[in-house]
């Protein structure tokens, strides 16, 4: 009879009114989130809508300050994720939770070991997790080390510790972000699969493409508000952008054609060694970048772009090649060496590379020019001249923050964090910029600003080497494409004239130039 | 060469246990720097505790007293108390580095700090010197096992002569710990779960382990094994005797870990090396390699030229020589436990 | 609301944090005190109420008449506790530049040692009849700077071109030096033979080798020990504060122990600075040393392999007190070596011993390593009504969700793998 009622329910899970507050800050503000047993059902927001956090609370990660949470109706309370697990939750969380140094095996089965007196029984969970894998078609090898295997197989991995812990209500978040065009496709297909077998999916996702493939319906939120749910049968993608955004979005950054000038990068042949494998992560790189144009560095993750990155600003050797900036060989020239000669360096990770993070804003701001007569005499810094210029730039390019220039860089929001760090570089006026991932976790208003602002740079006349795996940033902004796959430049593409499919197969390395053709 | 082995085997065994001490915390998460501290404390429980009870005569009302098997269970007794209230010592920084999130390097230090310092004080108002020994006869004569007492007086084979004479039974007992507790690590499920809080809490927590339950039993775990080698280390080379000092033997002992990459196999084989080391400093004028009667090292000590190097100094700081050395030529590939060092912040992801 | 202003000051809390560090520290002495006092009844209440009274009041004891004790201004007490001071502002300075250069400097001991081996070699080698006396103490406390600052390079080398942990290292280059001191020692000739003292080296005034008193011992008549070297003490502490708030090479040292990749990333020689900053606390451990053997007025214990100079760790708890500030390092370490004064005076008036100080020490490290939560706790407590005036710029929609809220880390952890 109970088992009656429950079937009988068409929401396995409801979320009603939740609202959850950090100090500052309304994360979850009133959100009703209602799940169909059997759908797949999208969460969109743009990055910072709530869209983590709504799933923490669902997850037991955190607790809401007020609303509820229904299972088949009945209202459930969950603590932790023992609780969520309890319910049959599961989530494959946007950084993968995986013990890196454990095989894939143990990874599966940690937090749900069947065991014999304390000792663990690896043969009956060897067998239940072959079950399942062939079950679903994921392929794994569950006596590789975590470590030693491919993201999409890391992923499989997620999918099945879901799957043996008989999950039914299974939570992906943002789990397109890091694979090819080609492993998404598959992806959907497995959703697909999971749903015909009965599993009800969340499915958080900021990009349109996807959830309009794979979603029977979606709940959208902004800056941490409900904004309302509809049918992907019955919208559009350019319904879905207005309500994730709040307004008409530019889909597509305004410039004119570019006018190149000199040469100011050139690159000969670059290789560089990998930290992780004998091979070199980056092989027999050569590229120009001429003054007034973006050129963009396309591929996956993980294919030598940040060694490449590294080599050309100094931070690693690289083993072979030549680089020249405005006419002067810098191969062997020191970090500063290399920024004092002409290069601008917005860096793939503001955390690590970035920010001192314990110094305030305005030692931020000076970081890469303390040492210049304007800012220190004999040795000593002049605070007022530091003072004077930080002001400005903050004015400037617009850097909000709690205390102004006394600011400590760690107690600042990420878009600013970046705002401060484009505004060091850009401010430098050096003939190139290089940016890696300049946009990465922001919101759309300070990606828009900053692709602006990079722009303005290019018809200034500087030359802007992008590194970039948003295929649509790579898209509207480049003037030249690369593509790098497993280290080398396989493709010169026309943004004009390409397709993100092309592109898609390009960064997969199903598709490559010759060099007879690429040298033309 | 059975006085080398046996010497060895002294200094390696509670390398060894120690090491493993330092495994338990670091492996869920928590750099120990206070092994030396907690090895501080442990000796000078396991003195004091058998010093108070030959005081009151509490042996003497068992039965068979005299009989050196009871004996043996009145080592045992020292160890086990050793082993609690080291656990009880760890737990200080257990609470340091877990609840409060502070700095571990800092209260590990202040433990090291803490522990001689709380040892010396209570050292002198119970001895009035400034070291605790036996109220009587000392640790050979109590404690130490003799081939006469297995009934092999007559036997003079290399086995019996080396690991049957003039031995300890907390050199045995040690090893069996540290097989069992290796198989904890590597079998069960909490070793499993302790092992996965070392590496990634995030991911651990989100499959709910606790995590700061996790952590505690580490903690507790390497207390105990770290008080307990504090007591076999005092009372195997130093007679019993508890001066709030193990000379830099629990900071060896974290050298042996990382030496030994974090893993129990490794980690014993290091901790051999680093004992032989430690037995030539400390024996180099008895030890007589080959048999053939002379006592090479100590001739070469003589020696008008060797002997300006060979000397005990240099015998004596050649761990810590050796230990930099390793260091240096492993640190390239070791591989610490990932999250270690990191106060865990369920608010972080 | 002045008062509040002046109670959410960073620097004032954190003077508030160590003031609560130390009276918890003394207090839990006092406790011990106690409960041995109840519990021995060789000691009793009566010598623990004595034992607590000395604790507190340890430096203005003037002695005991007929069993009771007599407090008042005492000039030796001063005066000792000044010069005991020295070594220990010095080796806190020492492990206060390494912190705020994101280094952990468990090294003094034996940067100690290295300059104290220096300094006397110096100082009793060199012929004061053919070479001026002041001329042989600037050039035997410049050998202890030297020797200090290239024992402290090793560990710093170490970790600069071969990532090795630089507590592990100073742990090993400590018990190194410790071993190779008596070693030098052993074979130098500089054994003071005077009456039955053995073990012992030369006191530097041996071969007329001393610090001037700088009129200090008028101020401080009865000490036999008080010189010159504590106003050398406080103005390297101040030349070191300058060094690290005000000059580019303080900037650079800072970015580089804050977060090593970012500094790198900013062209700054990350290698040459975590070298130079180890170098510098070693040769202002170095100098400590010097400054206290070159007194004149104690004489070196050299057989020092079996254990390291307390000096060291002590410096751990004068930098940590003091929140790694080179200025409240004078007064935390005049407040350690007030500590010392009180020890001798335990074991001197009652049945208690100098340890008890070294377990307040140990007890005052402990709680520093949880400063930062007395300070939340206390701005906390001082900003509760004032928490919702957060200003509106910082509630952006960025805060949320992936960058999640801010939480403040460990001080120097991003980045800098082991």
């Amino acid at each position: 009879m109970e088992q009656a009622t429950s079937e009988a329910y068409p929401y396995v899970i409801e979320m009603l009114h939740i609202t959850k507050e950090f100090p500052g800050i309304k994360a979850n503000d009133d959100i009703t989130l209602q799940l169909k047993r059997g759908e797949i059902h999208a969460l969109l927001g743009e990055n910072g809508a709530g869209k983590s956090t709504l799933m923490s609370v669902l997850f037991g990660l955190y607790q809401p300050e007020k609303g509820e949470i229904r299972k088949d109706g009945k209202v459930v309370e969950i603590k932790d994720p023992n609780d969520a697990t309890a319910l049959n939750i599961g989530m494959v969380h946007q950084h993968f939770k995986l013990v890196e140094v454990f095989t894939v095996l143990d990874n599966i089965i940690l937090g749900a070991e069947d065991t014999k007196l304390g000792f663990i029984q690896k043969k009956e969970a060897r067998k239940k997790v072959k079950a399942l894998s062939e079950k679903y078609g994921l392929a794994i090898d569950m006596d590789a080390k975590v470590e030693d295997i491919t993201v999409g197989m890391q992923q499989r991995v997620e999918i099945l510790k879901m799957l043996y812990r008989d999950n039914d209500i299974l939570i992906f978040d943002e789990p397109t972000a890091v694979l090819t065009p080609q492993e998404i496709e598959e992806l959907m297909q497995i959703m697909r699969n999971l749903k015909a077998e009965g599993k009800s999916i969340l499915f958080i996702s900021h990009k349109l493409n996807e959830i309009m493939a794979v979603a029977d319906r979606v709940t959208v939120l902004r800056k941490g508000k409900y904004v309302g749910t509809v049918d992907t049968a019955s919208t559009n993608k350019e319904e879905l952008s207005r309500m994730m955004v709040g307004r008409p979005v530019q889909l597509v950054v305004e410039k004119d054609e570019a006018k190149p000038k000199e040469t100011i990068l050139k690159i000969e042949g670059l290789s560089v060694p990998s930290k992780l494998h004998k091979n070199d992560a980056v092989k027999n790189v050569s590229l120009e970048v001429r003054a007034g144009e973006i050129v963009c560095i396309a591929g996956i993750d993980g294919n030598g772009q940040t060694e490449f990155v590294h080599a050309l600003t100094g931070l690693e050797k690289p083993s072979a090649g030549k680089i020249t900036l405005c006419g002067k060989d810098i191969t062997k020239a020191s970090i500063r060496k290399r920024s004092l000669t002409g290069m601008s360096h917005i860096p793939e990770d503001r955390h690590k590379h970035g920010m001192v993070l314990d110094f305030t804003l305005e030692q931020n701001l000076v970081l890469q020019r303390y040492f210049e007569p304007q800012f220190q005499s004999h040795g000593f810094i002049k605070f007022d001249a530091v003072r004077e210029y930080a002001d400005k730039l903050i004015t400037e390019f617009d850097v909000r923050s709690g205390q102004g220039p006394v600011t400590k860089a760690r107690s600042m929001s990420g878009g600013n964090q970046q705002k401060a760090i484009v505004a060091r570089e850009f401010d430098r006026n050096m003939p190139l910029i290089v940016a890696v991932q300049p946009t990465r976790g922001l919101d759309v208003g300070a990606i828009e600003y900053i692709h602006s602002q990079l722009v303005k740079q290019r018809d200034e006349g500087r030359a802007v080497l992008l590194v970039s795996l948003e295929l649509e940033e790579v898209m509207n902004l480049s003037d030249r494409i690369l593509v790098m796959y497993e280290g080398e430049i396989v493709g010169e593409l026309d943004p004009k004239t390409t397709t993100t499919q092309e592109l898609g197969l390009y960064m997969a390395g199903a598709k490559r130039q010759d060099k007879e053709v690429k040298a033309e | 060469m059975s006085y080398l082995i046996q010497q060895t085997l002294i200094y390696a065994i509670p390398l060894m246990i120690v090491a493993l001490a330092g495994v338990f915390a670091e492996r869920s998460g928590i750099i120990n720097l206070a092994l030396e501290g907690i090895m501080i404390f442990g000796a000078f429980i396991g003195v004091l505790f058998v010093h108070v009870c030959q005081k009151y005569g509490v042996f003497e009302l068992l039965p068979g007293a005299a009989n050196w098997g009871s004996m043996q269970l009145f080592e045992i007794l020292g160890m086990i108390m050793a082993g609690l209230l080291g656990s009880a010592f760890a737990l200080l920084l257990g609470f340091a580095a877990i609840n409060l999130k502070a700095d571990q390097t800092i209260s590990g230090t202040a433990l090291n700090m803490l522990a001689p310092a709380i040892v010396l004080f209570f050292v002198r108002i119970i001895a009035n010197q400034e070291e605790l020994r036996l109220y009587k006869g000392d640790a050979a004569e109590w404690f130490m096992i003799k081939k006469g007492m297995l009934g092999l007086g007559e036997k003079d084979g290399f086995i019996v002569n080396t690991f049957l004479n003039k031995v300890y039974i907390a050199t045995y007992l040690c090893i069996i710990i540290f097989v069992v507790c290796s198989i904890i690590l590597y079998k069960t499920r909490f070793g499993l779960r302790l092992r996965s809080c070392g590496e990634n809490p995030q991911a651990a927590d989100s499959l709910g382990i606790n995590v700061v339950k996790m952590r505690y039993s580490g903690i507790i775990f390497s207390g105990f094994l770290a008080g307990m080698g504090g007591f076999v280390y005092a009372l195997t080379t130093s007679n019993c005797m508890s001066n709030g000092d193990v000379a830099g033997f629990g900071f060896l002992a974290l050298a042996v870990m990382i030496f030994g990459n974090w893993k129990p196999l490794n980690i014993a084989l290091a901790a051999l090396l680093f004992g032989l080391f430690k037995c030539l400093a400390a024996g180099y004028s008895s030890i007589d390699i080959n048999g053939d009667g002379i006592k090479l090292l100590f001739e070469l000590s003589k020696h008008p030229t060797w002997g300006k190097v060979l000397n005990p100094n240099f015998y004596r700081m050649l761990p810590y020589l050796i230990s930099l050395l390793v260091l240096a030529f492993t640190s390239k590939k070791s591989r610490a436990p990932k999250a270690e060092g990191i106060p865990y912040d369920k608010g972080q992801r | 609301m002045k008062m509040r202003r002046f109670l959410n000051k960073d620097g004032t809390r954190s003077v508030l944090a160590t003031l609560i560090s130390i009276l918890i520290g003394l207090f839990a002495g006092a406790l011990i005190i106690l409960i041995v006092g109840l519990a021995d009844s060789k000691l009793g209440l009566d010598e623990a109420w004595k034992g607590i009274r000395l604790l507190f009041l340890g430096l203005f004891s003037k002695g005991q008449q007929a069993g009771s004790l007599i407090f008042g201004f005492n000039s030796t007490n001063i005066g000792d506790m000044l010069f005991r001071a020295v070594p220990i502002i010095m080796t806190g300075l020492s492990v206060s530049l390494a912190y705020k250069t994101g280094l952990f400097n468990i090294g003094a001991s034996g940067q100690y040692l290295a300059g104290t081996t220096a300094t006397l070699f110096i100082a009793l080698k060199m012929n004061t009849a053919v070479i001026p006396p002041w001329i042989v103490w600037i050039l035997a406390f410049l050998g202890g700077i030297l020797a200090g600052a290239f024992w402290g390079a090793i560990p710093g080398m170490l970790k600069a071109f071969l990532n090795i942990n630089e507590v592990l290292a100073c742990i090993m280059t400590n018990w190194l030096a410790a071993n190779i001191v008596t070693w030098m020692f052993e074979g130098s000739g500089l054994q003071c033979t005077e009456g039955t003292k053995t073990q012992v080296i030369w006191k530097t005034t041996h071969n007329g080798v001393a610090t001037a008193k700088m009129g200090l011992d008028k101020l401080f008549p009865d000490s036999q020990q008080v010189d010159g070297g504590i106003i050398v003490a406080i103005l390297i502490a101040i030349l070191i504060y300058i060094l690290l708030t005000k000059t580019t090479l303080g900037f650079e040292l800072k970015a580089c122990g804050s977060n090593r990749h970012a500094a790198k990333y900013a062209g700054i020689k990350d290698k040459r600075s975590i070298v130079l900053s180890m170098a510098i606390a070693g040769a202002l451990a170095g100098a400590g040393a010097s400054l206290y053997w070159l007194s004149g007025s104690t004489e070196f214990h050299w057989q020092t392999y079996l254990s390291l100079p307390g000096e060291g760790f002590r410096g751990i708890a004068v930098a940590l007190l003091g929140a790694c500030n080179p200025i409240a390092n004078i007064f935390t370490g005049m407040f350690l070596s007030t500590l010392d004064v009180v020890g001798s005076k335990l074991s001197f008036y009652t049945g208690y011993n100098e340890y008890i100080t070294d377990v307040i020490i140990a007890a005052i490290v402990y709680l520093s390593a949880f400063s930062l939560v007395i300070k939340t706790w206390l701005s906390k407590k001082f900003k509760a009504a004032e928490i919702k005036k957060i200003p509106d710029v910082l509630i952006t929609s960025e805060n949320a969700g992936n960058d999640a809220p801010p939480v403040p880390k460990n001080k120097g952890k991003e980045g800098n793998e082991k």
